[in-house]
């Protein structure tokens, strides 16, 4: 080949890379962009190909109203939730992933249940046994059910997490004389720790988005932003539901920048693997 | 194990099982035994009324994840190649973009997306390849459930099968190289086979969650029939009052994860643990 022929080879292949990222970023981007603009939308008149007038009219006339309401009580159930299955879930975890439990697999299947089932039908049941206790339609209502599937998550993160530090070291330091207890909160802890900050930060995300279980449990007094912007999409307020959309989407999207950082594929390609 | 710390053990996985056991596998058997109820007797009524009304929701159901399922199995698995052998930085982060935004926003985003009078058709009638006097409508389809299904699974796809891929000694791909083997060929005879394991749970995980997909189809789904099944049953529950056939209608959804699950059981080996 040519000098020329190859630059013309090497130029081609850049050229198709370029095409390639822009493709995908398209596709990525298209269903979140359209939020965008639907959100600073006033006045959009069909089949006119962009919006009339734009502004911040809708973005001030939602953070006046009920918006505020459900951000705020999604947010104190999924820190109430991600505290109380952290709490749950560490000694659980290293458990399972240090010593031989009984009914070790048996355990596992339980905590695999309900990520494997159709939730919706389960929940219907749930319902009506928190009824029973008067916890539905209330917010410990919402956080027990919340927990089920974020106890699921993180049991199964958090095992993998302890799973992959080298069991050597915590020997090494319990020839040396340290009691268990001790090398649990002085070895083993702290090199879990990105994980463990990993797998919360998963456990918090899923409490804030989500929709089934606090839809079927919370209705109709306890709303938190998926369900918000589920009732204001279906009822045509384009807009309300673009920003709720846009505001959920913020955590989730700060954690994908902070977890190119603390996580690693390992953790959540463990998980289902028994 | 002693006995002092068999106790422990039982203390300390006691409380998060018995949330799982309250509220996931108790009311899964109550939903197995609410189906066989008809105005509180035993009856198969339940199971003769989603025949007769739902077995083409059924059907639907299977079809929408059976080809959302093969799209995104079939990109991830040349795209993961492509991003092991050759790699590509930008087009791997996008890729993870959609895993960490939520179902109802997917949803949503989708609707206002591919509407009839959505952002997709108005930029497109801009170069003239759509007529907007008569627009077509992806949303409210079953091809704006699958669009949105494989929009947001493959991000999850992606991860699983890249960590897989990246899990193949360079060495196999360096030979494969030396004797001159293409991308596609490196990706065909190596990486998929020996990634193959990886796959099949992925892919179980998918099909199962795909098949029990609720925003999604309930926000761009068509309002009429067929429906997805859990959108049957939430509508079976909140119009009709009719636990028996909801229950019934979740029974089939199980039996339906069985199947994969049972499938992905058999390929996966317990000793890992």
């Amino acid at each position: 080949m040519g000098e020329a022929a190859v630059e013309a080879a090497v130029l081609r292949r850049a050229a198709l890379r370029m095409a390639g990222t822009v493709l995908v970023a398209f596709i990525i981007i298209a269903p979140l962009s359209s939020l965008v603009i639907w959100s600073f939308t006033h006045k959009w008149f069909w089949p006119h190909p962009f919006p009339q007038e734009m502004g911040l009219f809708y973005w001030k006339k939602v953070l006046e109203g009920d918006l505020l309401r459900a951000l705020q009580s999604g947010f104190l159930i999924a820190v109430v939730v991600t505290a109380l299955t952290l709490v749950l879930t560490v000694p659980l975890a290293y458990l399972l992933a240090r010593y031989p439990v009984p009914l070790k697999a048996v355990i596992l299947m339980i905590f695999l249940l309900p990520h494997a089932f159709p939730q919706l039908p389960v929940f219907v049941n749930a319902t009506t046994l928190l009824y029973r206790v008067n916890l539905a339609a209330r917010v410990p209502g919402v956080m027990l059910i919340h927990m089920v599937g974020a106890l699921v998550y993180a049991v199964w993160t958090m095992t993998a997490v302890f799973k992959s530090i080298p069991e050597s070291l915590e020997e090494a330091a319990m020839n040396l004389g340290a009691s268990r207890l001790k090398t649990f909160f002085t070895v083993a802890l702290p090199l879990a720790t990105p994980g463990l900050i990993a797998s919360t930060l998963l456990v918090f995300l899923y409490s804030l988005d989500e929709f089934t279980g606090t839809l079927l449990v919370g209705s109709p007094f306890i709303l938190t932003l998926p369900v918000y912007m589920y009732r204001t999409s279906v009822g045509y307020e384009l807009q309300v539901a673009s920003i709720a959309a846009l505001i959920l989407m913020l955590p989730g999207l700060l954690l994908l920048v902070l977890l190119e950082r603390y996580m690693k594929a390992e953790y959540l390609s463990m998980f289902g693997r028994l | 194990m002693r006995a002092s710390s068999r106790l422990l053990s039982l203390a300390i996985a006691a409380p998060p099982l018995a949330i799982v056991v309250w509220l996931f596998f108790l009311p899964f058997l109550s939903s197995a035994h609410l189906s066989f109820l008809r105005d509180g007797a035993w009856s198969l009524g339940n199971y003769a009324l989603v025949w007769r009304l739902y077995r083409f929701d059924v059907l639907y159901t299977l079809w929408i994840s059976v080809v959302s399922l093969v799209l995104v199995l079939g990109i991830a698995i040349f795209l993961c190649g492509y991003l092991r052998i050759v790699g590509h930085r930008a087009v791997e982060f996008l890729f993870k973009v959609p895993l960490f935004v939520p179902f109802v926003v997917v949803g949503h985003g989708m609707r206002v997306l591919l509407a009839p009078r959505g952002t997709l058709n108005s930029a497109l009638a801009q170069v003239g390849l759509v007529d907007l006097g008569d627009p077509p409508s992806i949303a409210f389809t079953w091809l704006g459930i699958v669009v949105s299904l494989v929009w947001k699974n493959l991000a999850l796809a992606v991860l699983l099968v890249l960590g897989a891929y990246r899990a193949v000694d360079e060495a196999y791909l360096e030979a494969a190289r030396n004797f001159g083997a293409s991308v596609y060929r490196q990706i065909k005879d190596i990486l998929l086979p020996m990634a193959a394991p990886s796959l099949v749970v992925a892919s179980a995980f998918m099909f199962t969650s795909m098949l029990a997909s609720f925003s999604i189809p309930l926000m761009i789904g068509g309002g009429e029939q067929p429906q997805m099944l859990m959108v049957d049953v939430y509508y079976r529950i909140n119009y009709q009052n009719d636990l028996g056939t909801a229950n019934a209608l979740g029974m089939v959804s199980y039996l339906l994860a069985m199947g994969v699950a049972g499938y992905y059981l058999r390929t996966i080996t317990v000793k890992e643990f």
